[in-house]
């Protein structure tokens, strides 16, 4: 009968044990994760009074960023917009550092992935932020040199030349975020290489005629510089 | 039949015979394809419930030079924005409607205020102004017509008419104003007639025939709320807010354009719409709050022009205004004698008394603050400003829209 209930009752002490083992740990993850989203909250109250106090939004409003956002149909404010950002990611952060407190070894791996992969998203989004920046200049500079050259498909040109950095940079931030490398590489060098052809063909195409007629009448000047009188 | 003689320094453009509307219409129809003409109407839920409305859209559904109707709603909820859309649609054109209370315009308006550009208050000044930026940013028309929507005589003569002298190249006039009698069985235009003429001709006499003045004088109904313009007067002119909108847009026209390519059009026979009350005793109410407002507007717009005001200047100018008004009373029960119309004295002159005690006020405010309201900024302004803001504009409009 003793025996029995041994073997009733070395399971549950069993578990007791394991569970006063982990319990510290518990409550380790769940202190961690507590704090983690009073400090997410007071990060982002501060950065809200931060971004107004540099007018943030304004800024996002002339840098055009705003206006991207509204191409996606998103309505709310930029700040706001960044700070719910940096809130949310706050409390992934700390809930992957509240998991590491239990000392899984399954989530503890999980967590350090994610903490090496930070830098890589962290690239993405600056590339992103520049790339965005310089594709709206040069499309600006384009614009305004093809329409002072008086060419009437300036703007056509303008947005030719942002879409073309639009998906350098895309494809830029994909290989960096590494989301299936090897196929986005492929997929710009298919996409960038097929419109630099289409590009070459259809210019060299255009341009037959024209350059024939460069060509002809390179020749009948230098014919009438010959025949040029010289008068005294 | 109206006479043919011109005044002013503007073109006036009479209703002369019968004219057909099917030959104007015809030709409109052809003009508009290299001139694509968008209709902006600022209207309130309120007027869709009336009876102008309705009307209204039963006349517009027959236009067929209209290439777009582009509607501000105000004043109205979620659902009621989807019941306009819903009424809008028997328009066998596009038409599309702004909600002016909806979040994604409320955003628009919230950027613009961050970035310094202050849109003013509600009303129909930012309605119209906002439509043109709907306009602009669309960049699918070249000539912008605008009419209320409280007409409860409105046909789309009116219309035709409007669009005609800006939509035609071979007049290729670049602003043209409605003007029409509110005549029923009496006179109505109280503003007009007892104010704005009056004033303006004895500022006339007193600012040495200022050019301004000289222009203001040549419109016929000044305070009309119909008028077409060109696209890119849009761009340029800045609008106000408040009372003084239909003067204030005048001054902009005036600042920007050689009064040779600006007219006026007989538009209607008759024309009737609410009627505002008179709130003698309550300035920020009704005709009184108006009439402070408009001369705001005027003083302000010659003080632009460098005319010099003191509070001499004022004090003659209220003694020539009343003279100016009287004189303008006993004219217009002659001419309401002639007509057999309903003729009240007494109610001129109690309006004549309330104009004068709203133009003492108006130098009042205009000595304390000769800046005054701001004008809602023009749309080059807010473009250089923030680059994007017409997009976002389109975008907002385009996704309530669907």
């Amino acid at each position: 009968m003793e025996g029995f209930l041994n073997l009733i009752l070395e399971p549950i002490n069993e578990v007791y044990l394991k569970f006063k083992g982990f319990f510290p740990n518990l409550l380790a993850m769940l202190t961690i994760i507590i704090i983690g989203v009073i400090v997410a909250w007071l990060v982002k109250a501060v950065l809200l009074k931060f971004f107004k106090a540099i007018k943030f939004d304004s800024w996002c409003d002339r840098m055009g960023f705003t206006a991207l956002l509204r191409k996606a149909d998103v309505w709310a404010k930029p700040a706001d917009i960044f700070v719910v950002a940096v809130y949310w990611f706050m409390i992934i952060g700390f809930l992957m550092v509240g998991f590491g407190a239990l000392n899984i070894q399954a989530i503890d791996s999980l967590v350090s992935e994610f903490f090496l992969y930070l830098p890589r998203a962290f690239s993405a989004v600056v590339i992103l932020l520049i790339g965005y920046m310089v594709a709206g200049f040069l499309s600006r500079a384009v614009l305004i040199a093809a329409v002072n050259s008086g060419l009437h498909y300036a703007k056509l040109l303008a947005e030719a030349v942002r879409l073309l950095l639009t998906v350098l940079i895309l494809a830029m931030a994909l290989e960096q975020l590494q989301v299936a490398p090897s196929i986005v590489v492929a997929a710009f060098s298919i996409i960038f290489g097929g419109i630099v052809i289409a590009l070459a063909i259809s210019f060299g195409v255009a341009g037959i005629d024209p350059a024939r007629r460069m060509i002809e009448s390179g020749g009948e000047e230098k014919k009438e510089e010959k025949g040029d009188v010289e008068h005294v | 039949m109206a006479d043919f003689y011109q005044t002013g320094i503007i073109t006036t453009l009479h209703r002369l015979g019968k004219p057909s509307l099917e030959r104007i219409e015809s030709e409109l129809k052809e003009f508009s394809k290299r001139r694509p003409v968008a209709l902006v109407l600022p209207a309130l839920y309120s007027e869709f419930e009336g009876k102008a409305m309705p009307r209204i859209i039963e006349e517009l559904a027959k236009v067929k030079f209209v290439h777009k109707i582009v509607l501000v709603l105000a004043r109205a909820s979620e659902k009621e924005f989807m019941k306009v859309k819903e009424l809008m649609s028997a328009i066998p054109y596009e038409v599309k409607v702004i909600h002016n209370d909806g979040r994604r315009i409320k955003e628009i308006y919230d950027t613009l205020t961050r970035n310094g550009l202050e849109p003013g208050e509600d009303g129909k000044g930012r309605s119209a102004w906002l439509a043109y930026g709907y306009v602009i940013a669309d960049g699918e028309c070249d000539v912008i017509a605008l009419h209320d929507c409280d007409i409860l005589t409105y046909s789309r003569e009116m219309l035709a008419r409007l669009c005609y002298p800006v939509v035609n190249p071979n007049l290729d006039y670049v602003f043209c104003k409605g003007f029409y009698s509110r005549v029923t069985d009496r006179m109505h235009g109280r503003v007009t007639r007892l104010l704005i003429s009056p004033l303006v001709r004895s500022l006339k006499d007193l600012a040495a025939s200022h050019p301004f003045t000289v222009f203001l004088d040549s419109f016929r109904y000044p305070l009309a709320g119909e008028f077409c313009m060109i696209t890119d007067m849009a761009r340029v002119n800045r609008i106000p807010w408040d009372w003084g909108l239909e003067v204030g847009a005048l001054a902009e026209v005036y600042r920007n354009y050689s009064p040779r390519r600006i007219c006026q059009v007989d538009i209607a026979e008759t024309y009737e719409h609410k009627h505002q009350s008179l709130s003698a005793d309550d300035p920020e109410k009704g005709l009184m709050r108006m009439t402070v407002d408009i001369c705001k507007s005027i003083f302000r717009t010659l003080a632009s022009e460098g005319v010099i005001f003191s509070d001499g200047f004022f004090k003659t100018l209220q003694v020539a205004y009343l003279r100016m008004a009287e004189d303008t009373i006993m004219k217009y029960e002659a001419d309401a004698a002639i007509n057999g119309l309903t003729f009240d004295r007494h109610e001129e002159a109690k309006a004549v008394e309330a104009f004068t005690r709203g133009i003492t006020m108006a130098a009042q405010t205009f000595m304390e603050n000769p800046m005054g309201t701001p004008l809602i900024p023009n749309w080059n302004r807010v473009t250089s400003a923030i680059p994007g803001i017409l997009d976002m504009l389109k975008k907002a409009v385009d996704e309530d829209n669907k």
